[in-house]
């Protein structure tokens, strides 16, 4: 913005966040209006939440100075955000279920002397802010009964009441029905008439284009334009802007890939995915690309009966597992989305974590051969190359590449045939990516079949031989990855456009 | 979860003993050296006789600590093993006493000794799948069943004896295994039956595949899940056995007494709870060993006999009690910090 006709009510100088060995937002400057609805893009690692996370005072900027309704702002916390005139309306909700939306509302703004609740004109202040953005909601409702989508509202407007009047919402719709998207957007059009500036996140194009005023564009933590949408010439300029060239496609074609089937899955339904179908073939790699939400983790968590589901699944022409359990036995595992919660014990050591998979391999009549084991441990330290000093190291205590190591071990060890693979990368730096990659390719020249499920397009396109793209719990399209692969058409595809839109 | 033994330096890397074998040689320490003081303070403390009695008094408590120190790693409670104790004992005693007695508490069911232990078994593990049904189906807090089932079974035996005993009409050989004494000493067999179950226990702690499932479990249950293990039915199992060794204790404890006591076992299920947590057992799970639950129960043996000794009042017990434990577990806490820092 060279000339500002309005007053802005947030800019951001040379702002830029370094981590160890990345720079996550590299030197953004740019300033939002009063009373816009103002949305933020990019991909995944562009940097957006970041972003978010250092106007929400949740992180501290290496370098850069922000101003925040025409004051200097330095916020050291959510709180002191909020002091500021900046709220933030995140995924998960922080409504309390039991309270009445009333209370919900006035929750931490009671006065009180003594302990006791003194009477104020807060209720009255609170329930008009309420009326004015959506008089549906009964203020005497216990928020229990309220739809996630009432709920948001409930949220929204405890933010408009306590004095904020930026609010930051990040990916609002994720979990919304169609009609409550209408409602929602209405809500955020009378904020807007309310003097409340928005800033929107969210991955879906045509929600931007429906609602928002001014965009933000940001790519690998750069800052490429600021401007009005109505500057923006439609999803596809926007997109290319989005990822410029910068996708790097490191993707050579490995040898044969086997013409056996190993699994099929037919008509996999859940309350997600919808009819989602496709077969994996020996020695093959595929990708599932899709946005947070697309329905990857489901499919992932489907294939290895860790979620119950309608549909068949065939492997190796047999059921597969309806449990952990059974999928195991029957050569299939999975790298769970979340390595410390869901893959790791880590509160014990290498060792004791890496043959959980596959015990008849280490024991005989129910007692371990230690010696076995500790040559299994040490063998997959080698192979994969875990930085630690010794197979007896917790661990809690390794760092995040070498944790991911440590779970592909666990899996490695059980012997599986299909290898699924949810976000195998996520928080894992750039070395260990790139061994970590090598690992799987390995894996499918071996003759193993392997499914990884990314949010990352260059890791996608960097090592599957088929993607399979998804948005909303269906499997939209099936390409074969090669150097012809059109990034703006996967996009497209993955953000909700039609097939006529990109081209 | 590595013992010492199993650390054993073939590499200098692995000379660091695990934390759990760090906490066990903690506690054995405070153990030994509580020992000593209470040696210096009470007279005739500092004999071999009263070391054997520190253990040869708790077998039933130690035995108990064994169940609730599993399913403790395991992320689970159990406070039912009191109540068993006492409806196993109860149940016994009632199966086997002859059917033609002078008044209620004296007349049975008359079973043949044999098959009234097995029988009062059956009851006990009964309880058991109860707290394995509504822990694992229903997925309620363990806490809340235990305590709950707790009260069922003390309920049960109380009922049966009405809120006395019943200890007479009973066949010869009730009393035998209770009193029974080995290898010409006075070691009596219960107590050698703790001595085998810990060494089993231990066994199965360090070196099998079901005591490892349960640190898993313990340590991360969705990972385990996730990596194939079923953990319902080990949670199952570790109920069984647990109250399997509650209904074996109580058994013996009838046929210790040649009665059956509705109020025997009580507040066991505390006591069992609190040497687990001296030893070193963390009550959120994941961690933990049956050696430090052994010498946790001695630290409260000692403790408890030297009161005794020095003719403090019993009423003081329980104050020496609680300060010992929160002294344990501060300093465990504080060392474990201390060493990973």
């Amino acid at each position: 913005m060279t000339e500002e006709q309005k007053i802005s009510v947030l800019s951001v100088d040379g702002l830029t966040k370094d981590y160890p060995g990345v720079r996550a937002v590299d030197n953004v400057t740019f300033s939002i209006q009063n009373s816009v609805v103002h949305c933020l893009v990019g991909e995944n690692g562009a940097g957006k939440s970041t972003l978010v996370k250092m106007l929400t005072g949740a992180l501290a900027p290496t370098t850069g100075a922000m101003t925040v309704n025409g004051k200097t702002y330095a916020p050291t916390s959510p709180q002191e955000a909020r002091v500021s005139g900046i709220a933030t309306l995140f995924q998960e909700l922080h409504v309390v279920n039991e309270l009445t939306v009333l209370e919900n509302l006035t929750l931490g703004m009671e006065k009180s002397r003594f302990g006791f609740f003194v009477k104020s004109d807060l209720e009255d202040r609170v329930t008009q802010t309420l009326a004015t953005i959506e008089p549906a909601i009964d203020p005497a409702a216990r928020v229990s009964t309220l739809s996630v989508a009432q709920k948001q509202i409930v949220e929204i407007a405890r933010a408009a009441s306590s004095g904020a009047n930026i609010i930051i919402m990040d990916e609002p719709t994720a979990a919304l029905s169609e009609r409550e998207v209408e409602r929602l957007f209405t809500v955020i059009r009378r904020l807007r008439e309310n003097n409340v500036t928005v800033i929107y996140i969210s991955h879906k194009l045509d929600e931007i284009f429906e609602l928002g005023d001014t965009v933000t564009v940001m790519r690998d933590g750069k800052h490429i334009t600021t401007c009005p949408l109505s500057d923006v010439d439609g999803r596809a300029e926007l997109i290319e802007m989005m990822i410029g060239r910068t996708v790097f496609q490191s993707y050579s074609p490995r040898g044969k890939i086997g013409d056996k089937v190993v699994l099929k899955a037919e008509g996999l339904n859940t309350k997600l995915l919808k009819d989602v179908s496709f077969d994996i073939k020996e020695g093959e790699i595929i990708g599932f690309y899709g946005l947070v939400g697309a329905g990857k983790t489901e499919v992932a968590r489907a294939l290895f009966g860790a979620d119950t589901f309608d549909g068949k699944v065939t492997f190796h022409g047999k059921p597969g597992g309806r449990t952990p359990k059974e999928a195991i036995a029957k050569g299939i595992a999975l790298v769970p989305e979340e390595r410390r919660t869901q893959g790791l014990f880590t509160s014990l050591t290498i060792r004791e974590n890496v043959p959980v998979m596959n015990l008849p391999r280490v024991t005989q009549n129910g007692v371990f051969k230690a010696e076995d084991v500790r040559t299994a441990a040490e063998a997959f330290v080698t192979q994969l190359g875990i930085a630690t000093s010794s197979i007896e190291k917790h661990t809690e205590k390794l760092s995040g590449g070498n944790q991911q190591k440590v779970v592909l071990a666990k899996c490695l060890f059980s012997q599986a045939d299909l290898l699924l693979l949810d976000e195998p990368t996520r928080g894992v730096d750039v070395g260990a990516k790139t061994e970590i990659y090598e690992i799987i390719k390995d894996l499918a020249n071996e003759g193993n079949a392997v499914a990884v499920f990314s949010s990352e397009l260059e890791e996608v396109l960097g090592i599957c031989d088929r993607v399979f793209l998804m948005f909303d719990g269906c499997l939209q399209e099936e390409i074969e990855n090669g150097p012809n692969v059109d990034i703006a058409h996967i996009l497209n595809v993955v953000t909700g456009g039609q097939d006529e839109d990109a081209r | 979860m590595s013992s010492v033994t199993d650390t054993l330096p073939t590499r200098p890397t692995r000379s660091k003993m695990s934390d759990e074998g760090f906490i066990s040689s903690l506690v054995a320490a405070v153990a030994i050296s509580l020992f000593l003081i209470a040696s210096l303070l009470v007279p005739n403390f500092f004999q071999w006789q009263n070391v054997v009695n520190l253990v040869t008094n708790n077998w039933a408590v130690i035995a108990l600590g064994v169940g609730v120190s599993f399913l403790l790693v395991s992320g689970n409670f159990d406070l039912s093993v009191g109540g068993i104790v006492a409806l196993s004992g109860v149940l016994s005693v009632w199966f086997a006493q002859s059917t033609e007695g002078a008044n209620a508490l004296s007349t049975g069911l008359g079973l043949p000794y044999g098959l009234a232990i097995a029988c009062a078994l059956l009851g006990a593990l009964t309880i058991g799948a109860l707290n394995a049904l509504f822990v694992v189906r229903f997925g309620i807090p363990s806490i809340i069943v235990t305590l709950g089932t707790m009260m069922v079974a003390r309920g049960i035996a109380q009922v049966i004896t009405h809120g006395s005993q019943r200890n007479t009409n009973l066949p010869e050989a009730f009393g035998y295994l209770g009193n029974l004494s080995l290898f010409g000493t006075s070691i009596k067999f219960p107590v050698v039956l703790m001595g085998v179950l810990l060494v089993v226990a231990i066994f199965v702690e360090r070196k099998m595949v079901f005591g490892r499932i349960t640190y898993w479990i313990g340590a991360n249950p969705e990972a385990a899940t996730l990596s194939g293990i079923d953990r319902a039915r080990h949670i199952t199992k570790l109920y069984l056995f647990s109250a399997g060794i509650a209904g074996v204790v109580g058994i013996l404890l009838a046929s210790e007494y040649k009665s059956g006591f509705s109020n025997r076992g009580l507040l066991m299920e505390f006591d069992a709870l609190v040497i687990a947590l001296l030893g070193g057992v963390a009550i959120a799970g994941g961690f933990g060993s049956v050696i430090g639950m052994f010498f946790g129960a001695i630290i409260l043996a000692v403790v408890t006999s030297a009161a005794t000794g020095l003719v403090l009042s019993p009423d003081w017990q329980f104050i020496l009690k609680a300060v010992a434990v929160f002294l344990a577990i501060v300093t465990q806490t504080w060392a474990l910090a201390r060493r990973n820092k």
